[in-house]
């Protein structure tokens, strides 16, 4: 136990070892998949169409905000450069589903279907719908593994969206629950304030959505206040998830070109 | 039944556990999920002592080591305490009822919970007393097929 918590002679084989058990959390995905096979050959054709609908109206919303996005985009570009900013970061992305998740309730990690063979690099941010769900921590050919924001091992360099304060949130083991590190009680931080990735230490994007302030509260004695964050991402439900490729301004332009 | 189709009989089992314990849950529920490897390590040290012995439980526990991803040897010590256990208690209570079996894992479930948060306390997020208790609960009810099952192959034997 010494060995393995002090030094990482032991990781080459865990890797290995989680490699050969991805085969079993495919097997123990097998009921949740015919579940969802079964659903989809026996939806009726009302419903269906109903769905159709329904994603035709959200589809156009959100075609409208993606003019507006691009638009302010084009702004943001313009004036970065006329302040000669450093090169903007843009974003691609890769759609992947999860296909196991850790036995172990303590250890927030999940597999996804995709690996080297797709671009998959250690370090790689993921996201869901909501917002921010984390990083890729291991990776073979075909699946990689993700560590959660909510692992208790997991720390993330945030922002207030309402004022730009900087700080640190750290997963607790729950899904539903994460914690602020070392804000003092003269901080102007409140409940509902929304939390995004700062963008420092080079590892997440920025701007991305992480999570809102649920609760604050300071024991007396205590230097720091005590902050709860509940995540925006639903990090035990959702399946489909998003790998993000962060591309400079350069990489951006020279995809667009091949392209043509 | 001999010994060859018991190997056999165990290994499908253990297949069956894993691929039980990584079936995917939400919620809190995650923490009432029973420990389907020291299940399968308790029935079948509990009727077969002199083949599935103390190195069984420490196989078990390195393969529970892997699966949780824990700290390699946390699983190991609280598998083999255990073994030892069921080792010194099982000729009293493999010829007993199944309730005193049920009695029996709840109580080893128990203890086993709170050997590990005593172990490895740099858990912030612990079980309570509450949620410790309702899964040795479940785990007590998971074990009554797999003692129906390991008891049918222990009567086959004799």
């Amino acid at each position: 136990m010494t060995l393995d918590s002090y030094t990482s002679i032991f990781e080459t084989s865990k890797s290995n070892i989680s490699k050969a058990i991805i085969p079993l959390q495919l097997a123990a995905n097998f009921p949740h998949t015919v579940k969802e096979w079964v659903s989809m050959n026996t939806t009726s054709r009302t419903k269906l169409e109903q769905k159709n609908v329904s994603l035709e109206k959200e589809r156009l919303i959100l075609l409208g905000q993606l003019q507006r996005s691009a638009e302010l985009a084009a702004e943001n570009l313009r004036l970065r450069q006329l302040l000669n900013a450093t090169e903007l970061l843009m974003q691609s992305v890769l759609v992947t589903e999860v296909i196991g998740v850790s036995p172990n309730p303590v250890n927030h990690t999940v597999t996804v279907d995709r690996g080297t063979n797709d671009g998959v690099y250690i370090g790689q941010p993921v996201l869901d719908a909501e917002g921010l769900m984390g990083q890729v921590v291991e990776v073979y050919e075909n699946y990689s593994k993700v560590l959660l924001i909510t692992d208790i091992n997991h720390a993330l360099p945030v922002q207030v969206l309402r004022n730009g304060l900087r700080s640190i949130v750290e997963g607790t083991s729950d899904f539903n629950l994460m914690s602020l590190r070392f804000v003092s009680p003269t901080v102007d931080i409140e409940e509902g304030d929304k939390l995004v990735s700062s963008g420092l230490g080079g590892r997440f994007p920025m701007g991305y959505p992480v999570g809102t302030v649920s609760s604050i509260s300071q024991n007396s004695g205590e230097k720091f206040m005590k902050i709860n964050v509940t995540p925006s991402a639903k990090l035990d439900r959702s399946r489909h998830l998003l790998l993000v490729f962060t591309l400079k301004d350069g990489d951006v332009a020279r995809d667009m070109n091949e392209q043509k | 039944m001999n010994r060859n189709s018991n190997f056999q009989s165990a290994l499908i089992m253990l297949l069956g556990a894993l691929i039980l314990q990584f079936m995917p849950m939400s919620g809190d529920w995650v923490f009432l999920k029973p420990n389907f490897l020291l299940l399968l390590t308790i029935a079948w040290m509990l009727y077969f002592p002199d083949q599935y012995g103390i190195e069984f439980a420490v196989i078990m526990g390195i393969f529970a080591d892997f699966v949780f991803v824990s700290t390699l040897g946390f699983h190991i010590l609280i598998f083999a305490i255990c073994g030892l256990i069921l080792i010194f208690f099982h000729r009293i209570v493999v010829y007993l009822q199944l309730i005193h079996r049920v009695t029996l894992v709840f109580l080893m479930i128990l203890l086993v919970e709170f050997m590990g948060l005593a172990i490895d306390s740099s858990f912030d997020k612990q079980l309570s007393i509450q949620d410790i208790v309702l899964l040795a609960i479940i785990s007590a009810i998971c074990w009554i097929p797999l003692d129906k099952f390991v008891g049918h192959c222990y009567s086959r034997q004799k």
